[in-house]
């Protein structure tokens, strides 16, 4: 390594542009080497002495399966045991000891705040944590699970620790969104731009959709799109990877009658869904509106986790690298049309990575509504078969706190079988109150 | 007119003193930071769908940054590596017999090669461990190591009519004239404010030599007065890596810079740029004219390509 920036030291003084009877001094010139993403690449033989110890890296990224609220897989699951099944394979998958992790950060957006926090400590006492593990929660609405991954990666690129876990949770069998203020400020009636915020999101899609010109017709067919992606992939066996299952009971909700099952599939994917059924939904939000129940995201429970640490503490251990964490950023947009958050995200996200549209292989955009999913893909210009290329939140479900980390967890999974043709990635999603969040992923080198 | 593409980016170039259609091209992976060199031996062939022929191709840990031609066996090539090693290489060989032989001394990157045209017994290797050292085919040391700059060594050239005397080019701004026969060097000067990269001696005045600098210009000069050049051509927008005066013209000169540009210079006439080629999208920092064939120039650089072509003609034309 001391060979090669000796010989970058030598190239560069034949660059500069100050005279200087001592060629002996690095002089401050106007041309420098500009820091090189490509040569923390992870390709190919790696060179132990060519990537930066102070990355920080995921090595484990778990979820359980997503399933409907009310009625599905979960219904009768404490939200509790969802964490910690996720917390508890992170650790035992890496054999890290719970003990070793400085903070465990949970995104979590509809339950009351301090309830929550106190069903998360549980939930990791539940997955063999120590009292001695920290624990807290994030809310960022659809960002959260995100959030909470980017909050450990900078603790931990801070110094504050040096392995943390980000995980999300959300169960909305129980807890369900929010249509009304609690506390009405007059100030909310004058404020032109407040009043967005008590929109309904249903009908800032339905802004958006008018707006920005997409069809009832093309968000269908997204909708289609992600079901049949979801459905090859979950029929594939590609989720196998990434989902831990959870062994739970349900409660038959006629008889009363209590089984033991084992979920570990996503139970909110329409294989069959076409254009001809999608059609006859009537639209939810708006009269003659384009926003159906059938091209939205579905309301859902569901977990994950992912375990990040510097990369000098993986290479100590041995683990291998699932991915690494290039950057992430917010940015607030219009409220009334909150779903354009990806368009503008992505490309800040790509700027603190030094990155540029082109070099990201991967994308998982949220798909909260056809309708803003449509308009930020072509916004972007982007590459459909580089875009959830195993189904969205529409086929998926969207377990508002857990999508983010679910995303960071699908994503790696799908680059690690990708292999060398997948080097970059990207998670983006709009967030309620109007606000876009995006991260940049690189690809381990396992 | 041939490209030939190199897997790795380009660092030197040469054509062979025997074979009118055969030239050396010395490469170096990841620009030669950090990475392996590979040295190729091509053949031009007069077939227009496939000029270049790629007689031999050798590997190497670290990357060649330059390459010399034997004046007294035509197979025979001597290699500048970046790992501090010189090889041998001798293409009437089988793959496997090459390098003859690798001689390790330089304790830091080797940059240059020359061999000698008169006595054509030995040869010149100048490194960036700021020596220059003497060589012959037969022997696994070196006779001599002449250590007096303070810096990279980028050039060491013998001159075409003394066959003891020889140049050398050095980061540390000096140019230093060098007698075999003497304990130390005969004469230094500073030729520029920044650092020298390459010298060459004029074909056909023996006490002509041009210098050239990270101060983007050339240099003719008389070393029996080395006060004050005969000649100072600007115009490369940045560090000149080579020149080469030409075997055939006695004013002509070939240079190949930063800039990504080779020009031809007359540096006894007042507007001294003849041509400008820009062929090279990346820094072109090899360049040779041919001594059997007037007027015939390779160039290689960064971009990986080998251009070869004749003066006056458009080195990207098919």
């Amino acid at each position: 390594m001391e060979k090669a920036i000796h010989r970058q030291r030598v190239l560069l003084k034949h660059l500069q542009q100050n005279p200087s009877h001592s060629s002996f001094h690095l002089q401050s010139t106007h041309l420098s080497a500009s820091a090189c993403v490509a040569g923390k690449s992870s390709y190919g033989k790696t060179d132990a002495s060519e990537v930066d110890d102070n990355d920080v890296v995921i090595v484990a990224a778990y979820r359980t399966a997503i399933c409907k609220a009310k009625r599905g897989g979960f219904k009768d699951t404490p939200p509790d045991d969802l964490l910690a099944s996720v917390l508890k394979a992170v650790i035992e998958k890496t054999n890290v000891k719970a003990s070793e992790v400085g903070d465990i950060v949970v995104g979590t957006v509809l339950a009351p705040g301090a309830d929550k926090l106190v069903e998360c400590r549980l939930a990791a006492f539940y997955a063999g944590f120590p009292e001695t593990v920290p624990i807290r929660t994030v809310n960022r609405i659809c960002s959260s699970g995100l959030q909470a991954v980017a909050d450990v990666a900078a603790y931990i690129k801070s110094g504050f620790y040096d392995i943390g876990i980000g995980a999300g949770l959300e169960y909305m069998t129980q807890d369900s969104i929010i249509t009304t203020l609690r506390n009405s400020n007059p100030k909310v009636e004058t404020l032109a731009q407040a009043q967005d915020f008590l929109l309904p999101v249903g009908i800032t899609s339905e802004n958006l959709a008018q707006r920005y010109g997409v069809t009832r017709q093309e968000q269908d067919q997204a909708s289609v799109e992600s079901h049949k992606r979801a459905a090859a992939a979950t029929t594939a066996g590609k989720f196998k990877e990434e989902i831990i299952p959870l062994p739970t009971k349900i409660v038959d909700p006629k008889t009363g009658e209590e089984k033991k099952i084992v979920v570990c599939v996503d139970d909110c994917i329409r294989p069959n869904t076409t254009l001809m059924d999608l059609a006859k939904l009537k639209p939810s939000f708006q009269k003659n509106g384009s926003t159906t129940a059938g091209n939205s995201s579905q309301v859902s429970d569901g977990a994950a986790a992912v375990l990040l640490m510097k990369r000098r503490v993986a290479m100590q251990r041995k683990l291998p690298i699932l991915g690494i964490f290039r950057s992430f950023a917010t940015v607030g947009v219009d409220p009334a049309v909150k779903g354009v958050g990806p368009v503008y995200a992505i490309p800040a996200a790509l700027e603190s990575a030094r990155l540029v549209l082109s070099n990201i292989d991967l994308f998982e955009i949220n798909e909260a509504f056809a309708s803003q999913f449509v308009y930020c893909c072509k916004k972007l210009a982007l590459d459909p078969k580089k875009v959830n290329v195993n189904g969205g939140a529409i086929a998926l479900g969207h377990p508002l706190g857990a999508t983010g980390a679910r995303c960071v967890a699908t994503l790696l999974h799908e680059m690690k079988r990708r292999g060398k043709d997948c080097r970059f990635g990207v998670i983006s999603m709009c967030i309620g109150t109007g606000m876009g969040a995006a991260a940049v992923f690189e690809r381990g080198d396992t | 007119m041939p490209v030939f593409k190199t897997p790795f980016n380009g660092y030197s170039v040469k054509f062979s003193p025997f074979y009118e259609d055969r030239l050396a091209v010395a490469t170096a992976q990841n620009f030669g930071i950090l990475g392996n060199g590979r040295l190729h031996v091509l053949s031009l062939s007069p077939n227009p769908s496939q000029p270049f022929t790629e007689i031999a191709a050798y590997d190497t840990a670290d990357g060649v940054y330059d390459v010399a031609w034997s004046e007294s066996h035509d197979s025979l090539l001597v290699a500048a590596v970046a790992d501090g090693s010189v090889k041998l290489y001798d293409t009437a060989l089988p793959p496997t017999s090459n390098p003859i032989r690798s001689l390790r001394e330089h304790t830091r990157e080797v940059h240059s090669a020359d061999y000698n045209p008169l006595r054509r017994d030995s040869f010149l290797t100048s490194s960036w461990d700021d020596t220059v050292k003497l060589w012959t085919l037969d022997r696994p040391s070196s006779l001599r190591t002449f250590k007096e700059h303070s810096y990279c060594v980028y050039s060491a050239v013998w001159n075409p009519r003394h066959a003891d005397v020889f140049a050398s080019a050095s980061g540390d701004c000096t140019l230093r004239v060098w007698d075999v026969r003497e304990p130390s060097s005969t004469m230094v000067f500073p030729p520029h404010e920044l650092e020298v990269l390459t010298c060459d001696w004029n074909k056909y005045d023996d006490c002509i030599i041009a210098t050239a600098s990270v101060d983007k210009s050339i240099k003719v000069w008389d070393v029996r007065s080395f006060r004050v050049p005969i000649a100072v051509m600007n115009g490369h927008g940045y560090a000149v890596r080579k020149v080469r005066f030409s075997p055939h013209v006695r004013n002509l000169m070939v240079s190949c810079s930063y800039d990504m540009t080779v020009c031809v210079w007359d540096f006894m006439v007042e507007d001294a740029l003849v041509s400008r080629y820009d062929h090279h999208t990346e820094f072109a920092v090899g360049v040779d004219m041919s001594v059997l064939v007037e007027g015939l120039m390779a160039s290689t650089g960064w971009d990986e390509l080998v251009y070869v072509w004749q003066h006056g003609t458009d080195p990207r034309a098919p």
